[in-house]
């Protein structure tokens, strides 16, 4: 009669890892991903589409024209292209009284483009498409409207705004 | 490659309340220093233009007479007439698509990027049109 050879414990953890890896394998290459820009405004964490980001500009001086309402501050000029800012804090609720430094991230969606002042860039995330939730039903505030789901990031929720229910939102 | 006839444009360059505009040469008729005088048909630039609440001070008011089709002439305070000047018509750019109803509404048609400034070009005869029209629908009870 042959020796009933154990396998080894090394072996056991060896395949329960390989076993892992290639579940992980599988699930890295059928789950859809999207890039997502977290930033900061008034203190609170947002994220857009990546898609929808074209680019994130430092600081830079926003021209003043009269007869705009007060949520769009004014033009920038980008590399000779001139441009709309919108202040985003007048449609989440937020303080109005900072007046330090912004970043602008320049948002393209169809044929809506416009810089978008925002405090900081947060992170630049890949997430399954799947971990984004629909937006709380009992979520309240003038940030509702702008609202398209939540990601978990970091331990923490961040709520992921839709630029075109941003440009929905102004009409001149 | 040679510029078309026509391809500049002679500009008024001024300033109301620390911002940039130009209006077309063409549109003026005569610039004079203001004096104080009242008229109800004399007209604060910042008024015109869609300043609102904004509080404006003026540092050297001008009375820039508009060139109209109508009898009566249109005259509008503008702060600090800083330069003349020719600039090519490709030179001027487009108010952002968000923007542009509510520019050209006030009067405000296109920009020029001078000197790391924006320049907001203003066609007075636009505004005249739509104040003498707004006047005469009030007067018919449109």
């Amino acid at each position: 009669m042959e020796p009933v050879h154990e396998q080894l414990k090394s072996d056991q953890i060896l395949d329960e890892l390989k076993r892992r890896q290639r579940t992980k394998d599988v699930v890295d290459v059928e789950e859809e991903r999207v890039k997502i820009v977290i930033f900061s405004s008034g203190g609170h964490r947002y994220a857009f589409y990546g898609n929808d980001i074209r680019e994130i500009l430092p600081s830079c001086e926003i021209s003043w024209v009269p007869c705009l309402p007060e949520y769009l501050p004014g033009l920038i000029n980008v590399r000779g292209d001139i441009e709309s800012v919108i202040d985003i804090r007048h449609f989440l609720g937020e303080e109005l009284n900072s007046k330090g430094k912004h970043l602008i991230a320049m948002a393209v969606k169809g044929d809506f483009h416009s810089g978008i002042m925002i405090d900081s860039i947060e992170d630049v995330v890949d997430v399954p498409v799947n971990t984004i939730h629909k937006p709380l039903a009992t979520l309240s505030g003038v940030a509702r409207d702008l609202v398209i789901g939540e990601i978990e990031c970091a331990g923490a929720m961040v709520t992921l705004l839709d630029v075109e229910k941003l440009a929905a939102k102004i009409s001149l | 490659m040679s510029e078309q006839p026509g391809a500049y444009l002679n500009l008024f360059l001024f300033s109301v309340g620390g911002v940039n505009f130009a209006v077309d040469a063409e549109q003026a008729e005569g610039m004079v220093p203001y004096a104080g005088e009242e008229d109800p048909d004399l007209f604060w630039a910042h008024e015109e233009l869609g300043f609102g609440t904004t509080p404006v001070s003026y540092r050297t008011p001008t009375i820039i007479t508009i060139r109209t089709a109508g009898a009566q002439p249109y005259r509008v305070i503008i702060d600090a007439m800083e330069d003349i000047a020719e600039f090519s018509r490709n030179d001027i750019r487009l108010f952002p698509g968000l923007l542009e109803p509510a520019a050209l509404r006030n009067g405000m048609w296109g920009i020029l990027l001078r000197e790391g400034s924006l320049v907001l070009l203003v066609d007075f005869q636009r505004l005249i049109q739509k104040k003498r029209s707004h006047f005469s629908d009030t007067r018919q009870g449109r």
